[in-house]
């Protein structure tokens, strides 16, 4: 099969998908609505930090403003996240692991287009949400050109986070429950990671452990971007993400190529 | 014996004594034994069980790193400290880790009630209420008691006042969860399956908890203290442990037991709503 048939493969499913995570819109919608709540509670907690701080108008390089949009992206992206453990996982358990791998289609690729096309639903209709809120409350971000580089970052940013998952997720093919490894990941996402506040409001020892890790490439990247724009950091930004997507990937590829060899299929 | 005959008789099944010596001691008899069984069930898988219960520990611990980095840039948060904050964390996720322990089903209820689950314990001779919550162990949520027990021996006043004060704080944040949790669960009585939108509430409850009430201002405090009842459960480091605010105990106290009156009324007035779906299940 050419390159381009097997590019057009994927895109049905990734096309299939959509049309899927679309017809459930409303559902989706109202799920999101934590979203709202998480946001409102940040936003009390900030305010209530500013004011403590003197009503400073910066805090570690960042306004209230753009510490409240950066909060909206990193929580926009982290619910977009499909949970790629629990899928495999099941697929593992229940044995339809073994249709998936016998059918023409790479097993981590099939995943990464149905994962993707998942996200980027689900972060549109967050960004609507989030966005709807903070323009009501926050009042506009303060626009630069780095919303406009926020897309591309921002699918960066979910591609290291799949392929991270994905190594988690690939230990299912020796041990089965992978959920509980995944729950703990998400947690050093949300802290080291960057969600909850940018890595700049660590302390020193902290913030350079951080930027050797490949979680700041998930969250603080995008958001950074976005609220905090520096065109002369922009290339070194996106870089650090391609950089640990081909690293991690190389690492997936090893793991899938091991595992695929270990695994006992359990019915069907 | 049909729904409403056995839910007219749930005066039958209250916990009093009256023309039924030993009642009471044969209901905390059953309750013991049910946990024992449960947590039997749990230690059956003992590596999984060490596992989950570990994972929870885990990720509070995160929360706590979190307000341990907040803390350490802002020393104070409208009068709330670090101290004060762990308290919190430990107040919150004491509370839930035993309700999720010793009443795992509470948050379960409008699923086994949409579902037809209720008729294997609208057939057994225990109270109906009770025996749906005590059925169940979240294996999980007993890494959040260990939590909370962790954090109050590290940060936590240690003397027997103290001590007292944290028991009663756990066990009023606890009520409040069960009784809450068994509210909202009791609108699939008459909505039909509102599991989603149970979860929703209830995860509402749960995350104003874990944040100090002193960041929310005028509406987001009437909400916190007269919508959500979470400003009962997040105020207690301040308002018990700290130092007792009389005002404030005796509302968390009514509170709690306002919501343990309504939650059970609710239910027993759901309860004659409810209509089998003849779905066949066994007690697992």
């Amino acid at each position: 099969m050419t390159t381009l048939g097997k590019m057009a493969k994927y895109a049905f499913i990734g096309k299939i998908t959509l049309r899927n995570q679309l017809a459930y819109i409303i559902d989706f919608l109202i799920r999101s609505l934590f979203l709202l709540l998480i946001l409102y509670i940040f936003l009390q907690l900030w305010q209530a930090t500013f004011h403590g701080e003197g009503d400073a108008s910066l805090i570690a390089g960042y306004s209230f403003n753009q510490i409240m949009w950066y909060l909206v992206i990193t929580e926009a992206i982290t619910l977009a996240c499909p949970s790629l453990c629990t899928r495999i996982e099941e697929e593992v358990k229940n044995g339809d692991v073994g249709y998936r791998l016998v059918r023409p289609i790479h097993f981590v690729v099939f995943h990464y287009v149905e994962y993707m096309s998942e996200a980027a639903v689900r972060f549109g209709v967050n960004a609507v949400l989030g966005g709807t809120l903070g323009l009501l409350i926050i009042g506009p971000p303060e626009l630069s050109a780095g919303f406009l580089w926020l897309p591309l970052a921002a699918a960066f940013g979910l591609t290291v986070n799949f392929m991270l998952n994905m190594t988690l997720a690939l230990c299912a093919f020796w041990v089965e429950e992978t959920r509980g490894i995944e729950f703990v990941y998400n947690k050093f996402l949300f802290t080291i990671g960057g969600m909850l506040m940018p890595l700049e409001l660590f302390p020193d020892a902290l913030q350079a452990v951080g930027r050797w890790l490949p979680l700041q490439a998930v969250l603080y990247i995008p958001a950074k971007t976005a609220v905090a724009f520096d065109a002369s950091r922009l290339a070194g930004m996106l870089a650090v993400q391609v950089l640990w997507i081909a690293v991690i990937g190389l690492a997936v590829a090893w793991i899938y190529r091991r595992g695929v060899k270990k695994l006992n299929v359990n019915g069907g | 014996m049909s729904t409403e005959d056995r839910t007219n008789s749930a005066s039958y099944y209250s916990i009093t004594e009256h023309d039924q010596p030993g009642k009471l001691r044969r209901q905390l008899s059953f309750v013991l034994r049910s946990w024992t069984l449960n947590l039997a069930g749990a230690m059956e898988f003992r590596l999984s069980f060490l596992l989950t219960a570990g994972m929870m520990m885990i990720n509070n611990i995160v929360w706590i790193v979190f307000w341990g980095l907040y803390f350490n840039r802002f020393q104070v948060l409208n009068g709330w400290e670090l101290h004060d904050v762990m308290m919190l964390w430990a107040v919150s996720a004491g509370g839930f880790g035993l309700m999720a322990t010793f009443f795992g089903n509470a948050s379960r209820i409008a699923n086994i009630i949409a579902t037809g689950q209720l008729d294997v314990y609208l057939a057994q001779p225990k109270p109906v209420l009770l025996h749906v919550l005590i059925s169940r162990m979240s294996v999980s949520a007993i890494g959040d008691v260990l939590f909370a027990l962790l954090v109050f021996a590290i940060f936590g006043d240690k003397s027997a006042a103290g001590i007292a004060k944290f028991g009663l704080a756990m066990a009023i944040a606890a009520v409040i969860f069960i009784f809450f949790s068994v509210i909202v669960n009791c609108l699939a009585f008459w909505v039909g399956n509102t599991e989603g939108l149970s979860i929703q509430l209830f995860n509402a409850l749960l995350t104003f908890t874990t944040y100090p009430t002193s960041i929310f201002k005028s509406w987001g405090k009437l909400v916190l203290f007269a919508v959500i009842p979470a400003g009962f459960i997040s105020y207690l480091p301040i308002g018990l442990l700290r130092e007792i605010n009389l005002p404030f105990l005796i509302g968390a106290l009514a509170v709690s037991a306002l919501f343990v009156a309504c939650g059970t009324l609710l239910f027993y007035r759901g309860l004659k709503r409810y209509t089998s779906g003849n779905m066949m299940t066994l007690r697992r």
